[in-house]
């Protein structure tokens, strides 16, 4: 934020000359313009703690393992999904189980656009990540503003049962369409990460593949999360928050419903598609079984147990679910009667699809805002000492 | 020179720094010094335009706001005379005020302020213009010749500037320092209230020994002070901390939105500089025992620790007149990070770096906690009558229970015969407004001011004041008894807010106690207690022993003679427009044994 704004108040006479507005020193609570009350760091702690972290975040890369890498970048894709996911549900408070959809078309699409032309799969090989990246979001949300009408008419529980059906549609879809897909259990190649000649998916002069591929979802991770901040704190976000509380009185106060339900699976369906189209280069393959009920669950966990309608809790939420899995996986060799086999019962699988549901039972009983709540009530008590209130 | 003289200079020399803020619509707008007098300038020019001569008063009756002072600095550039009214004052006070001070023009508030004037319109022949700053509820609704909007009345003034560019200037260059400036309305707590004529000069003695001269604070206030600006403008204690420290030591100025929104202003604002009367002071510390009684447990077993803790240093602090010693230094500085900076944070005194009490009398309990603290606190003297000029504690050197000691360069002394005290400097006001025979009788012919509040040395350093004259009671036993010691030791507890002691020509001395109900409700809330009305409350039997129990309390501190016999609650909270107190929420005692006569009769008869 800029320290000195324009004011915004108008002259009360017209020769009267209007100063510039200042933040002033160690009042944090004295603002003197709108910009620095809506200001998103609107204090120094908050912006040198905030800058603290995205230099620790960026100073991992040569902090941890290639191993260790790999699973934070799969988390900060998974984050950018949540976020939009937090976007249609959080925020503007239409429920979606269709999330994998919209990940698998942002998926295929990225994969198609920087497939090699004379492949086995459809490909036009243009692997420039700035082309395919918004492509991919773009037809996703194409896809979800198509999907939003059904939105505008049904509401709440019936909405859910809609989108649900997206992803069985979905499964479907992509099961059979070989050509693009590969089918089940085959799978294709997924997007190539290639940022302005360099290929981001191979081991070059700059780092290792985790170190290059960790650093790329990152900075995008940190793209995404401050273009939702801003969104939601515009008039926009607004008119999504007054959607959520009460669609009937939003429309009375001059909203429109269609227009911003609309907008609302648009928006999250870009970023469902940008994190569908970044989620498989890490891996390098994608399988049309992945996109299934269970992903939309994963998402859904991500912000109810991180926190709905908050952006930092969606990423501490697919921070948390991601990192969860390698814990699970290690099951085996602790708990001896858990397999890591999918054809026995019970095996990890299983266990962490109930762990999810539990999660998610436990944090809507005892701290329905998640993550970000847990962060709040720690941060309340010590703002409020000496009182509690 | 003159205070409009002052702000034009800084004009001049600082056009862009901050000279004000205040709130509107949740964002404080900032006034720059050079918008400040454009302002000034433009009021002034609309003033020459009506027709406002030397010596014309322009009454003001509006809340704080930047209006408040453009129109005082505009109507001094002109020469003519400001008269504040209370924003409380009810429309009959309002019509004395208007008629006795023989204002022309009025620059009202808002609907309500402009309601009062015109219901008493008839009574106030003088009066040729309202001046309406709010137009909400006016514009488009009210018709009549009288009225017209700030808008209208700076573009009056715009066009008059065009026609006469210097208009303004020439008449500032006239200014003599014998031009009365404001009338000063004394609030009123026997008769009907007097205006005080301050003139140019008795204003420049002010601002030379309170403002520049660190009359007040050391180091003396400067440009990157901050002060929040709540009491009534037309008090002369809030005038001077608003219009006078603002325009000499460039002080910036904060509008808090209400006198109800008060601490919710102080946490944003975070001033440097505070000044508030002791029912402010009181109320900040019955708050600070409320929220903590509603604490957790830990929160309030750590915070009561060092509220102890609090106490001690205060103790200390007493003691060596205001200085640390080691000890409390180290006391403090733990408690700092443990209670101190967060409990001062949130009551919006962690930057105060001098706070003063003054305008009415308080408990040294109650200046001892803001001082244990780290608030430093100085309890200050002055009146209308003497420009507010008269003692003050200096930091350092505090004595609790005094109001320090007189400003140098004045004179004072106490009447060995009465122990009236009594002031002669620059600062002494040149009479009331047309009332000579009044003026005779507090100001004699050698120029001692009479204040009219009996004191008494000690250490013959520091002032203490033992009460008002005419408030003095000689029981039938024939006793002198200050009712306003007694009075104040009863409201240093958080439970109670008014306190009247009555017992002149009786027996004995009986109080009429007022509860506070914020505290009190609170405390009836965690006992389970059922109640309805401010009345109901104060009639339970728990209340009454709790009541009971401070009485006592305080009773053990005072001779035989001193005690409360016994007390009655009042049936409803004290209020300006019901005329028990006066503007500056004084309490009228006359009003109050006349209106309550059969309580304090029954306290007599049992």
């Amino acid at each position: 934020m800029t320290e000195t704004t324009r004011s915004a108040a108008a002259p009360a006479a017209p020769d009267i000359p209007t100063g510039r507005s200042h933040r002033v020193r160690g009042r944090p609570l004295l603002y003197t313009s709108y910009a620095q009350d809506m200001a998103l760091l609107d204090t120094r702690a908050k912006r040198v703690w905030t800058g603290l972290l995205v230099v620790l975040a960026f100073a991992l890369t040569v902090l941890l393992q290639d191993r260790s890498l790999e699973v934070l970048a799969t988390a900060y894709v998974m984050a950018i999904g949540a976020i939009g996911l937090n976007i249609v549900t959080g925020y503007a408070g239409q429920v979606s189980l269709g999330h994998a959809f919209f990940v698998a078309i942002g998926a295929y699409t990225a994969a198609a656009l920087s497939g090699p032309v004379d492949g086995q799969r459809l490909g036009y090989g243009i692997a420039e990540i700035w082309i395919w990246l918004p492509a991919a979001g773009l037809v996703a949300a194409a896809a979800g503003v198509l999907v939003a009408p059904l939105a505008t008419r049904l509401r709440g529980l019936y909405l859910a049962i809609v989108t649900l059906g997206l992803v069985f549609l979905g499964e479907h879809i992509f099961k059979e369409w070989q050509e693009l897909t590969g089918g089940p259990g085959v799978g294709r190649e997924a997007a190539v990460p290639q940022l302005f000649g360099v290929r981001l998916d191979q081991d070059g002069p700059l780092g290792t593949k985790e170190q290059l591929l960790y650093t790329l979802m990152l900075a995008l991770l940190i793209v995404f999360a401050v273009a939702a901040r801003n969104l939601a704190r515009s008039r926009i976000g607004r008119a999504f928050a007054a959607v959520r509380d009460r669609d009937i009185a939003a429309e009375v106060i001059g909203v429109p419903l269609t227009r911003y339900k609309v907008l609302a699976f648009g928006i999250s369906s870009f970023y469902a598609g940008c994190a569908g189209g970044l989620l498989y280069t890490i891996s390098g393959y994608v399988e049309p079984g992945s996109f299934s009920l269970l992903m939309s669950v994963q998402f859904i966990a991500m912000v109810l147990i991180g926190g709905v309608a908050t952006v930092s809790g969606s990423i501490a939420g697919a921070l948390f679910i991601t990192l969860l899995q390698p814990l699970t996986r290690s099951l085996p060799s602790l708990v001896p009667f858990v397999s890591g086999d999918t054809t026995q019962t019970p095996n990890v699988f299983q266990v962490e699809t109930v762990l999810y549901g539990l999660l998610i039972v436990l944090f809507l009983i005892f701290e329905p805002r998640g993550l970000f709540g847990l962060w709040i009530r720690i941060r309340n008590y010590w703002k409020s000492w000496p009182f509690s209130y | 020179m003159t205070i409009v003289d002052r702000v034009r200079e800084r004009a001049r020399a600082t056009p862009h720094a901050v000279a004000m803020r205040h709130k509107d619509f949740g964002i404080w707008q900032e006034v720059t010094w050079a918008a400040y007098w454009t302002q000034v300038e433009l009021v002034a020019h609309a003033l020459l335009a009506l027709g406002i001569e030397p010596g014309d008063r322009v009454a003001i009756h509006s809340e704080n706001r930047p209006e408040w002072l453009y129109g005082d600095l505009g109507t001094v550039a002109v020469r003519g005379i400001t008269v504040g009214l209370y924003p409380t004052n009810p429309p009959a006070e309002v019509a004395y005020l208007l008629a006795d001070s023989g204002a022309a023009i009025l620059l009202a508030e808002d609907q309500e302020q402009v309601d009062k004037a015109l219901a008493v319109r008839d009574e106030c022949p003088d009066l040729r213009r309202i001046v309406y700053m709010e137009p909400r509820g006016i514009r488009g609704r009210y018709d009549d010749d009288l009225l017209m909007s700030w808008p209208e009345f700076l573009a009056l003034g715009a066009e008059h500037r065009a026609g006469h560019p210097d208009a303004v200037e020439r008449r500032m260059a006239e200014a003599a320092p014998d031009d009365v400036m404001t009338l000063i309305y004394t609030s009123g707590t026997t008769g009907p209230p007097k205006g005080v004529m301050l003139t140019v000069g008795n204003v420049e003695f002010a601002v030379d020994t309170l403002v520049t001269g660190g009359g007040f604070t050391s180091p003396p206030p400067s440009e990157r002070d901050l002060a929040l600006s709540y009491l009534p403008l037309c008090h002369v204690a809030e005038r001077a901390f608003t219009v006078w420290f603002n325009s000499a030591a460039g002080v910036q100025v904060n509008f808090a939105e209400s006198i109800d929104t008060v601490q919710a202003n102080l946490r944003e604002v975070q001033p440097t500089i505070l000044f508030g009367v002791p029912r402010i002071w009181e109320k900040v510390l019955a708050q600070v025992n409320i929220k903590l009684e509603s604490a957790s447990p830990l929160k309030r077993a750590i915070t009561r620790f060092w509220l102890r803790v609090a106490d001690r240093i205060g103790d200390t602090l007493v003691r060596t007149g205001g200085t640390h010693t080691l000890g409390t230094r180290l006391a403090y500085a733990i408690g700092w990070v443990f209670c101190y900076r967060a409990l001062r944070e949130r009551l919006g005194m962690r930057r105060v770096r001098y706070a003063a009490s003054g305008a009415a009398p308080i408990a040294p309990d109650v200046l001892k906690f803001y001082m244990g603290i780290g608030i430093p606190m100085h309890e200050v003297y002055g009146m209308s009558e003497n420009t507010a000029i008269a003692t003050a504690n200096r930091p350092g050197r505090v004595r609790l229970g005094t109001v320090g000691e007189p400003h140098p360069g004045i004179e004072l002394k106490i009447d060995e015969a009465t122990g009236e005290i009594m002031t002669r400097h620059p600062g002494n006001f040149a009479g009331y407004w047309r009332n000579p025979r009044a003026t005779a009788d507090v100001l004699d012919p050698d120029g001692w001011l009479h204040t009219g509040d009996v004191g008494e040395w000690v250490d013959g350093t520091h002032v203490r004041i033992t009460d008002r004259m005419k408030d003095i009671i000689i029981t039938a036993g024939g006793k002198n008894v200050a009712p306003s010691e007694i009075e104040n030791a009863l409201k240093a507890s958080p439970y109670l807010k008014e306190a009247v002691v009555i017992g002149d020509q009786r027996p004995y001395l009986v109080a009429l106690i007022g509860i506070e109900p914020d505290t009190v409700g609170e405390w009836a809330r965690r006992r389970g207690l059922p109640y309805t009305t401010y009345r109901d409350l104060s009639e339970k039997a728990e209340t009454r022993e709790l009541v009971r129990g401070i009485v006592n309390e305080v009773n053990a501190r005072f001779a035989s003679v001193e005690q409360v016999k016994r007390f009655a609650f009042l049936p409803k909270e004290l209020d300006h427009e019901d005329g028990e107190l006066t503007a500056t929420q004084k309490v009228k005692r006359s009003a109050i044994a006349k209106l309550f006569e059969d309580l304090v009769e029954g306290m007599y008869a049992r």
